[in-house]
């Protein structure tokens, strides 16, 4: 099941790999990832796509927790889409 | 000013007026600059020890605990206890001398990837750029580390950044305020409603409630919604002595009357705790008839392993008042204290070697009000959380979800550093006691009046139980029947020693030791055949529990 989060960060070295860290961690694969730096390069809108069986709260929580995660939101999963 | 005066300028900011450390190439400026600072720096044996040590200080104190070691080997060597706070939620800044970023990513001398290395472990981790980030960076880690759920945060510091030169006047820097946290008392009519309809409450009470300073707070909590209690191995000592409910820790050596009363209750208050696999057993069986009211800083832990039909989010000490009912529930209290009556420790144990569990008791009665005692890991410290008494989760440090042998020896020099007044006790095993022993230098040096207990069973007690448990008494490796003599190790360090093998020996012993003035090492020879009882086995329902009888 394929969740789709948009997330915008502080542009940190290590942002991404933290993104990617607590996804693995916490039992989710990678789909697909993209980012481009905003305007002023000091953050990054980035696109997370992530497979997994668990619900996606328990990654979106821990995403949140990130300090350089500014805003997070899930754009659309199937489960939110089956169960609307 | 050089880099390396401002860190310890920013130090003193925040109030820091005790660090542990090891030097080395990389942070080489910063121990220059400590060198006519009034920052005292304790120098530990083992970066491991000094990160401990660091951990000791911020839980006995509440305060941030602080940290230091050069790049590579002296930074690795704090992984283990960064995961140790990240685990407890302890705050603690760890600060790492890196290489100079000219060199910076060509594998050079003790250069290690200590940012990519921290992500695991740490709550936040920093690598500064720039002389010109440096002290905000560093006002950020101390707000980072005590804000919300506390933890630990590093910087990295390359050593060209230590040796640059800032203006920087510290007067006029601002701490950067710890983001504030958000409490919504939305739910707490919800939970108000379930308490007051609940015929079984009980209150499962976690370290989230004294980093809260949320002490009072629970114990008006309790008075006013009269049900029994049960704590966390790391919430040990947050009820009141005189409360009659309390039931004791509940999980894998839990008391049988916590794990009875919690297997039945219908409504579990989960105050700052996370249903932790040690705590909960076969997680799909615990507290089965039980709605769960859940109360937590963090965001995270609401619905992670258990469903919470309420949950409130913020700071406890707002949400405990205003979920206040009032409960109903005479018969219920009456079945819990019929459990606790029935199913009490025994000390009656027959022989005259030392049994552990009374010999921890009697140490407990023993000793001065308000005393540290800090742990190892193993089956001493389950007779610990089991057999003492403690006032406060403050005096009572135990390496909870990391389980790190190694934790008690520096982490009681980071006690009784916080805590000059109080006594610290160190209770560590024959095993544990090794893993930082090298500590006894620090506290050799600085004349720590520590005193250590250590519970010989000449075996990695825990693990052999487990091995004659689980694994068809094949003791694969936890034979230690060739321990070095412990009390001559302690005389090496100039520490007074003595060691005990009977029952009658043990009240003199623990008086010898408390009337000694400086530090002490009683090594108590203890049956290698004791176990840990109850047990919870891996895969059962909490009240599944064998006993020795049992066993
Ligand atoms: C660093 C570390 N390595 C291994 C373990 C696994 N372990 C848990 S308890 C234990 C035995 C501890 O022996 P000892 O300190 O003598 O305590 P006892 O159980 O005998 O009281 C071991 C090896 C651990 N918890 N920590
Ligand atoms: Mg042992």
């Amino acid at each position: 099941m394929n969740h789709v989060l948009n997330i915008t960060a502080t542009n940190t070295p290590a942002v991404v790999e933290r993104l990617l860290q607590v996804t693995r961690y916490r039992g989710y694969e990678l789909a697909g990832l993209q980012l481009t730096p905003r305007h002023d390069a000091k953050s990054l809108n980035i696109t997370l796509t992530v497979s997994g069986d668990k619900p996606i709260h328990l990654l979106t929580s821990q995403l949140h927790k990130l300090y350089d995660v500014q805003q997070l939101e899930l754009a659309g999963s199937e489960l939110a889409v089956l169960s609307a | 000013m050089k880099g390396a005066e401002l860190v310890l300028q920013v130090l003193q900011q925040h109030g820091v007026d005790t660090i542990f450390g090891y030097p080395g190439g990389a942070i080489m400026p910063i121990y220059d600059a400590l060198y006519q600072s009034d920052v005292k720096h304790y120098l530990c044996r083992h970066e491991q020890g000094g990160a401990f040590s660091a951990i000791g200080y911020a839980r006995a104190s509440g305060k941030v605990g602080v940290c230091m070691a050069t790049s590579g080997p002296g930074a690795t060597n704090l992984i283990t206890s960064l995961a140790d706070a990240m685990l407890d939620s302890v705050p603690v800044v760890a600060i790492t001398g890196q290489v100079s970023q000219a060199v910076m990513g060509t594998d050079a001398f003790q250069e290690i990837d200590v940012l990519g290395l921290s992500l695991a472990v740490t709550k936040h981790s920093f690598m500064v750029r720039s002389v010109a980030e440096l002290a905000a960076t560093l006002h950020e880690a101390f707000a980072i580390a005590q804000s919300g759920r506390p933890g630990p945060v590093l910087v990295d510091i390359p050593k060209d950044v230590q040796l640059a030169e800032i203006a920087y006047q510290a007067e006029h820097a601002k701490a950067s305020k710890a983001a504030s946290v958000h409490t919504s008392l939305a739910n707490a009519g919800k939970a108000r409603a379930l308490i007051a309809a609940a015929q079984k409450p009980m209150a499962y009470i976690g370290g989230g409630v004294h980093m809260a300073g949320a002490m009072s707070q629970l114990q008006q909590f309790l008075t006013a919604n009269p049900m029994p209690s049960v704590t966390t191995l790391k919430a040990m000592g947050s009820v009141a002595k005189d409360n009659a409910h309390y039931l004791g820790m509940l999980g894998m050596h839990g008391t049988q009357a916590a794990n009875l009363a919690v297997q039945q209750c219908d409504l579990l208050i989960c105050l700052g705790a996370r249903f932790d696999d040690r705590v909960t057993g076969n997680l799909q069986k615990f507290a089965p008839h039980a709605k769960v009211i859940h109360v937590d800083i963090d965001p995270a832990e609401i619905n992670k392993v258990r469903f919470a039909h309420v949950a409130l989010l913020g700071d406890m000490k707002q949400i405990l008042p205003a979920i206040s009912a009032g409960t109903n529930c005479a018969d219920w209290l009456a079945q819990c204290a019929q459990l606790k009556q029935q199913y009490g420790w025994r000390y009656d144990h027959p022989g005259e070697r030392i049994y552990a569990p009374l010999m921890l008791k009697q140490l407990s009665e023993r000793m001065p009000d308000n005393s540290v005692v800090c742990c190892d890991v193993g089956q001493h410290q389950m007779w610990v959380a089991q057999h003492m008494r403690f006032s406060s989760p403050r005096n009572h440090l135990s390496s909870g979800g990391l389980g790190t042998m190694g934790f008690g020896l520096p982490a009681a020099i980071g006690a009784k550093l916080a805590r000059p007044q109080d006594t610290v006790i160190t209770v560590s095993g024959d095993g544990s006691f090794m893993m930082n022993v090298q500590e006894l230098a620090t506290i050799k040096r600085f004349r720590l009046p520590v005193k250590i207990v250590i519970v010989d069973n000449q075996r990695l007690g825990m693990v052999k139980q487990w091995q004659q448990l689980f694994f068809n008494e094949r003791y694969s490796e936890t034979d230690l029947s060739d321990n070095p003599d412990f009390v001559a190790l302690a005389a090496a360090f100039a520490i007074p020693g003595h060691c005990i093998t009977r029952k009658d020996e043990v009240e003199s012993a623990l008086e010898a030791m408390f009337t000694w003035p400086g530090p002490y090492l009683l090594h108590v020879c203890i049956d290698d055949k004791d176990n840990v009882w109850p047990l919870v086995p891996p895969g059962a329902a909490n009240e599944e529990m064998i006993t020795e009888a049992k066993a």
